[in-house]
């Protein structure tokens, strides 16, 4: 219920407290390491951006954002590009690494959905992470993203034919 | 969303992304704050700045003092007659030798006619 709050919080927000970022970093700080992961970086340097974004968050001078978790988000997108850009000259070992765990342990598929994900483009990426895996509904996402619902429901279903299109046998398997 | 859709999205949820190491959240350096040290700087040269347009002012105001001072102007009195050419004087010109001695008595005794002369009332008395 809090959390809710939290994440829908108005455009008059005050400074969030340290619990707040806390329990923002235990709720999200996981998938947000994945989505860094899926713009590109490396498990341990996606858990060093997200780390260093609560970090900020937690300081003196935080930004105040209106709403935090879409905030989040962004912030691990750029901060996720930017440290790729500067490390493109190192040797790419990521695309053995796996940012997600499944019951069955099988690492071919996490690496196959991995690569789906990295293949979405960025905002229907986005849309996946924050609804799949931060648990957020289509009209929150709308709200954070400040986009239209119609919008974000389209780029949802387009995301979910793509990763079905990629993942189609392991997903009927399942079902 | 169709039955397509909510069966990928089920499928999706069955992975969860990996578990990440606790925040850290280490005691955070003391940073100097510029705004603060802005601040100090204009204060300390405010006191600074009063201090020394206060002494400036003082001395000043001291050597005004003393070049504004009267000049002490040494009157040098006439010299008094010596006892030689006052005797002389005296058996010369009985007359000279009084107005003389007046005129003496008036520089050297006190005055006892001016108005507010304290030595005025024992006059009187």
């Amino acid at each position: 219920m809090k959390q809710k709050a939290l994440e829908q919080r108005p455009l008059q927000i005050t400074r969030l407290t340290a619990d707040e970022v806390k329990s923002m970093y235990e709720k999200h700080g996981a998938a947000l390491a994945a989505y860094a992961c899926s713009c590109g970086l490396d498990h341990a340097s996606a858990e060093d951006v997200v780390q260093q974004l609560f970090l900020k968050m937690l300081g003196k001078k935080a930004f105040i954002p209106q709403a935090p978790l879409a905030y989040l988000y962004r912030a691990t997108r750029n901060a996720s590009l930017n440290l790729r850009r500067d490390r493109r000259r190192e040797t790419n070992l990521r695309d053995t690494e796996s940012w997600f765990t499944h019951p069955s342990g099988n690492q071919d598929e996490i690496l196959h959905l991995q690569q789906a994900l990295k293949e979405l483009p960025e905002e229907q990426r986005e849309t996946v992470f924050l609804k799949v895996w931060s648990g957020m509904t289509l009209l929150e996402i709308s709200e954070v993203t400040e986009t239209p619902l119609n919008t974000v429901a389209s780029r949802y279903r387009y995301a979910l034919e793509k990763l079905r299109d990629r993942l189609g046998e392991h997903v009927q398997k399942r079902g | 969303m169709g039955p397509h859709d909510e069966e990928t999205e089920r499928y999706l949820k069955e992975f969860q992304p990996q578990a990440i190491r606790e925040l850290q959240v280490a005691p955070l350096p003391r940073t100097i704050s510029w705004r603060r040290l802005a601040a100090a700087a204009a204060v300390a040269a405010c006191v600074g700045g009063i201090f020394w347009f206060s002494r400036r002012e003082s001395t000043r105001w001291i050597r005004g003092t003393n070049t504004k001072a009267p000049t002490v102007i040494v009157v040098s009195e006439p010299p008094h007659p010596s006892i030689l050419a006052l005797t002389t004087l005296a058996l010369q010109d009985k007359k000279k030798f009084d107005a003389l001695l007046d005129e003496e008595s008036r520089k050297s005794l006190p005055r006892f006619q001016e108005e507010h002369s304290a030595l005025k009332v024992l006059a009187k008395d």
